[in-house]
């Protein structure tokens, strides 16, 4: 069963054509991930999700309710995690939660006793009466999650949830989305972080222009791009990026990646060859050769470049 | 039942966390003190005749002040689209926003009505309409507030936007001039304001007597005032809410 579905979603602001009627639906249970540029309505389509924005056209359900005629049904059904960490900075992260459960009409003791167990639950019980302004922004995130899980949705939207965290803390995040999803909600990502979005999700929609121009597994999504492999390798010595698609014509690009170069390629066999060809003539050592298959990064940017997924469109 | 238990977590959350801030203790209570010691110390006799006025402007400068910081904070912060997502319609939420509004004006006004008691002798001739000039003003002049300041998002654009009809309004509404010492000209402007018959109010709770005569004109035309301010401001919060 079908947890969200969208069908034609429209929406313009002025002369910009935000959504462009957008259609899928997101299965009940597991992490949808939904994928696009800065600009490509990813924010447009959740706010009108959650009922903070009308549509102009198209349909949009969820959990079985149409968000314009009763949006009080779908909020409380509904958690969401916007961009910013929107708790109020004066109030203490128990107060916070307690207050929120409030809203959500849960009684003295639930919302007591929820507060507790969230705060137990994301390791916040230390800084339980400490101002929420007062908190690092890792553990403003993960308060901003714990608010959004106080009343037990059915679906969470999470906005580019790890976005200025550092890496422990999208990671801790990041362990904590994988929890709510395990306790049988239906996680909505929104996401520029790809590596995440392969991590997490189950099943990606990529936005591009207030299109969806992809939809899938990450596997599916990787397999329209075509047959272009991924490949990274580290030389004992530096080397250009440009030296080495001069001399290697099966590299179709190449990006530096600490020391080493990540390529995408054309064949896998020949680029090998000619990479083994290039250190023996550039007198080198090759220190480190992975192939593996596209990653979601490289599938993203192939569909960002052509404008479309080889095929595979909204569905 | 469960839509007022509602408004009424915002209302405390709003009087927790916004009833000391800067704004609200320098309009509410530090502006109408000055002003009434100002007047006392000019003319110790005089002071009587402005002291209804100057609790009517305390109770439109409170409550106004109050919504503009409790929704300009809160859109900027983006706390109030946490509000927006939680299960509940725009009237509860300006339900809750115009309680706490409405009360802080309410205190500020018996603050300053109590010191003008204590300190300064004023009288307390009929209590029934004094209590329903506040009660009454509370509630239009919170509603004005959410209405003015949902439109924009810092504080102090809500309080510019307020005092273009804050200032105007104090000198044709019988704050410092009694209705019947107004020019001809300028009393169907007076009419036209909810300050005025509020004020009247306030008057007639402190002296026993109203330029308007009884106390049933000023109350039914502020009940229609709040009655209007309570149709717009529904509307007008769904429009610019997440503007």
């Amino acid at each position: 069963m079908a947890s969200v579905r969208v069908a034609g979603l429209r929406k313009r602001y002025g002369d910009v054509n935000a959504l462009d009627g957008v259609s899928f639906e997101v299965a009940s249970g597991g992490i949808f991930a939904y994928l696009g540029p800065n600009g490509a309505g990813k924010t447009t389509t959740i706010r009108i999700l959650c009922g903070l924005n009308e549509r102009d056209a198209g349909h949009v359900s969820v959990c079985g309710f149409d968000v314009a005629a009763d949006p009080v049904a779908v909020k409380s059904r509904i958690g969401v995690v916007t961009e910013s960490s929107n708790l109020y900075p004066e109030l203490g992260c128990r107060r916070n939660l307690e207050y929120i459960g409030e809203l959500y009409g849960l009684r003295a003791a639930d919302r007591r006793t929820r507060a507790a167990e969230l705060l137990d639950m994301f390791d916040l019980g230390e800084r339980a009466e400490h101002p929420f302004g007062t908190l690092s922004r890792g553990l403003k995130r993960r308060m901003a999650l714990a608010a959004a899980l106080v009343h037990r949705p059915e679906v969470l939207f999470l906005d580019e949830p790890t976005t200025g965290l550092d890496v422990p803390s999208a990671r801790a995040l990041r362990d904590l989305v994988r929890r709510t999803a395990a306790s049988g909600a239906t996680v909505f990502l929104t996401t520029h972080n790809l590596a995440e979005a392969e991590s997490l999700a189950d099943d990606v929609a990529i936005l591009i222009r207030g299109r969806i121009v992809a939809r899938g597994t990450v596997d599916d999504i990787r397999r329209r791009v075509g047959e272009a492999r991924s490949l990274v390798v580290e030389f004992s010595a530096a080397v250009t990026g440009e030296r080495l698609r001069e001399m290697c014509l099966s590299v179709r690009s190449a990006a530096a990646e600490g020391g080493a170069w990540r390529l995408e390629v054309s064949d896998l066999h020949d680029a090998v060859r000619e990479l083994s060809a290039f250190a023996e003539r550039e007198g080198l050592r090759i220190e480190e050769l992975d192939a593996g298959p596209p990653s979601l990064e490289d599938a993203f940017l192939r569909i960002i470049e052509t404008g479309d997924a080889g095929g595979g469109g909204a569905r | 039942m469960s839509r007022l238990r509602r408004a009424f977590a915002i209302s405390r959350k709003d009087v927790e966390s916004y009833y000391a801030k800067p704004p609200l203790v320098t309009w509410g209570l530090l502006f109408p003190s000055v002003l009434i010691l100002a007047i006392y110390l000019k003319d110790r006799s005089g002071y009587l005749h402005v002291a209804p006025g100057i609790i009517g402007m305390t109770l439109l400068f409170g409550a106004t002040s109050m919504a503009a910081v409790s929704i300009t904070f809160e859109k900027r912060a983006g706390t109030l689209e946490r509000v927006l997502l939680a299960p509940i319609g725009p009237g509860t939420i300006v339900l809750g926003k115009a309680v706490s509004a409405a009360a802080f004006g309410i205190a500020t006004s018996l603050v300053l009505a109590a010191g003008l008691a204590a300190l300064l002798g004023m009288p307390l001739a009929r209590p029934l309409p004094f209590a329903a000039g506040i009660i009454l003003g509370a509630g239009i002049f919170s509603l004005l507030g959410i209405i003015a300041s949902i439109t924009v998002r810092e504080v102090f654009e809500a309080m510019t936007l307020m005092n273009l009809f804050r200032f105007p309004i104090l000198f044709v509404s019988g704050v410092f001039l009694p209705l019947d010492a107004m020019p001809d000209w300028i009393r169907p402007v007076a009419l036209a304001s909810p300050l005025t018959h509020i004020v009247e109010l306030i008057r007639l709770g402190v002296h026993g007597e109203s330029s308007l005569g009884s106390a049933w004109i000023p109350a039914g035309v502020s009940a229609l005032f709040l009655a209007a301010a309570c149709a717009a401001a529904g509307p007008v919060f769904r429009r610019f809410a997440t503007r």
